[in-house]
């Protein structure tokens, strides 16, 4: 037998076990094997799409929680600030009233203290009236006419006016 | 190299047999080691069967290898990959990988989209060839893809499966139109046409013969490694050939996976070329 020179026979062995085990191992083994290929393949690609989409939304939703957080920081930094200004012009308000207050109370006192000092110094006058009235007449003895009245009265509110 | 070192061989055997008459009693064991690689390395038929149509349809011992290979990887493949799951383990696991190799780096390059139609022979090709060609690393074993025909029936199933995808892609006319590139002065299109054809048998040829001179490169260097320990019969001496017939062998294993893969990936670009005919 030559080592060359192809045998028929053995080639057709050859392709007749080659193309049975092509059919048989195509049916048994590489289809099933080929189609988990593909769908690991496809498992993968739809596995890393998702992870993708998820960080892209992960991102989003940082980018719009920061965006709130700013949003709210701003907000309480304004609502601090308002609330210090309305306290301060309330404290100025009170304030202006209580000094309002104060000086319309100054004033009243004033004015009481003047008209009771009026008052007081009238009774003094009618008192002193009335005293001088009595003195005279004790030390003159006798009636007098109004018209001595009336001089006396006069000379003597003069005096107390002096004395005064 | 390894060809002419195959011619020599069977140039020492039929001298042998020449002059076996007239031979020396000191010529009796060189000529004893050429007969005992050949022997070793060539076909012979185990169960004769009659002759149909003139072929010789007797199973021979490298039949036989091959139907113990087809045996193993059928029931080895249809139980790892009779179903399939989406996370392979083990074995499964291990065998997985070489496809998807294949897939990644054979298929998908040479034949793109079109490839998956073409993946079960590629695949049974490759594990065919693996497991015959490491049959032969067997004791008692022999490798079927040392075996010329076996080579060339596998080439010529390569080459007739470039033929039909590419008349199936450019219709029959069209594919031996699309061998010559266009844009050639008339007078040189038949020419070329020869040669392309030319072109087309032979690359097939030199797969056929590739593997084949491969894988009886290496058994004849083992054997003829063995044969040395045989012709000085000398303990001491036996260590060196024993040393390089291991080394050898391991390299065999090597030489047995790459020559799958070369087989396969040539395969895969001949079919390439015959769909996609761009010069």
């Amino acid at each position: 037998m030559d080592l060359l020179s192809p045998e028929t026979g053995t080639m057709f062995w050859t392709a007749l076990t080659f193309l049975l085990l092509l059919l048989v191992l195509g049916k048994l083994a590489w289809k099933p094997l080929v189609s988990a290929l593909n769908e690991r393949e496809q498992r993968i690609r739809e596995s890393l799409e998702k992870a993708e989409e998820a960080q892209r939304q992960a991102e989003k939703n940082i980018a719009e929680y920061q965006a709130m957080l700013e949003k709210a920081r701003a907000e309480s930094q304004e609502i601090i600030e308002r609330s210090r200004k309305t306290a301060e012009t309330m404290r100025e308000e009170i304030v202006e009233n209580a000094k309002k207050e104060a000086e319309r109370l100054l004033e009243r006192a004033k004015k009481e203290i003047a008209l009771e000092r009026e008052k007081a110094v009238d009774e003094i006058r009618k008192l002193a009236v009335d005293l001088s009235l009595i003195a005279t007449r004790k030390a003159i003895g006798k009636t007098l006419t109004p018209k001595d009245h009336e001089a006396l009265i006069q000379e003597a509110l003069k005096e107390i006016g002096d004395s005064n | 190299m390894v060809l002419n070192f195959v011619f020599t061989l069977i140039q020492q055997h039929q001298t042998a047999h020449g002059e076996e008459a007239a031979a020396a009693a000191g010529h009796g064991a060189e000529q004893g080691t050429g007969e005992f690689i050949l022997h070793h390395i060539s076909d012979q038929p185990l169960v004769h069967l009659p002759t149909v149509f003139g072929i010789d349809l007797s199973i021979t011992k490298h039949v036989l290898m091959m139907w113990i290979s087809a045996v193993l990887m059928l029931a080895l493949f249809s139980v790892l990959f009779g179903r399939a799951k989406l996370v392979p383990r083990g074995l499964a696991n291990m065998f997985e990988a070489i496809i998807v190799f294949l897939r990644e780096d054979v298929v998908k390059p040479y034949l793109g989209n079109d490839g998956h139609r073409f993946e079960p022979y590629l695949y049974t090709v490759f594990f065919f060839i693996l497991f015959n060609n490491l049959m032969g690393l067997i004791p008692g074993g022999a490798s079927a893809t040392g075996n010329i025909s076996v080579t060339a029936a596998l080439a010529i199933l390569t080459f007739l499966i470039g033929l039909l995808a590419g008349m199936k892609a450019h219709g029959a006319f069209g594919f031996f139109k699309g061998l010559v590139p266009p844009g050639l002065p008339k007078v040189l299109v038949p020419l070329l046409f020869v040669v392309e054809i030319m072109g087309l048998i032979t690359k097939h040829f030199a797969l056929a013969i590739r593997l084949f001179a491969n894988m009886t490169a290496g058994h004849v260097v083992i054997l003829a490694l063995i044969s040395l320990i045989f012709l000085f019969k000398s303990y001491l001496i036996a260590l060196l050939p024993l040393v390089g017939a291991v080394g050898i062998g391991l390299l065999e294993v090597l030489v047995a996976m790459i020559q799958a893969y070369i087989f396969t990936m040539l395969s895969a670009v001949f079919i390439g070329a015959a769909i996609h005919q761009e010069h």
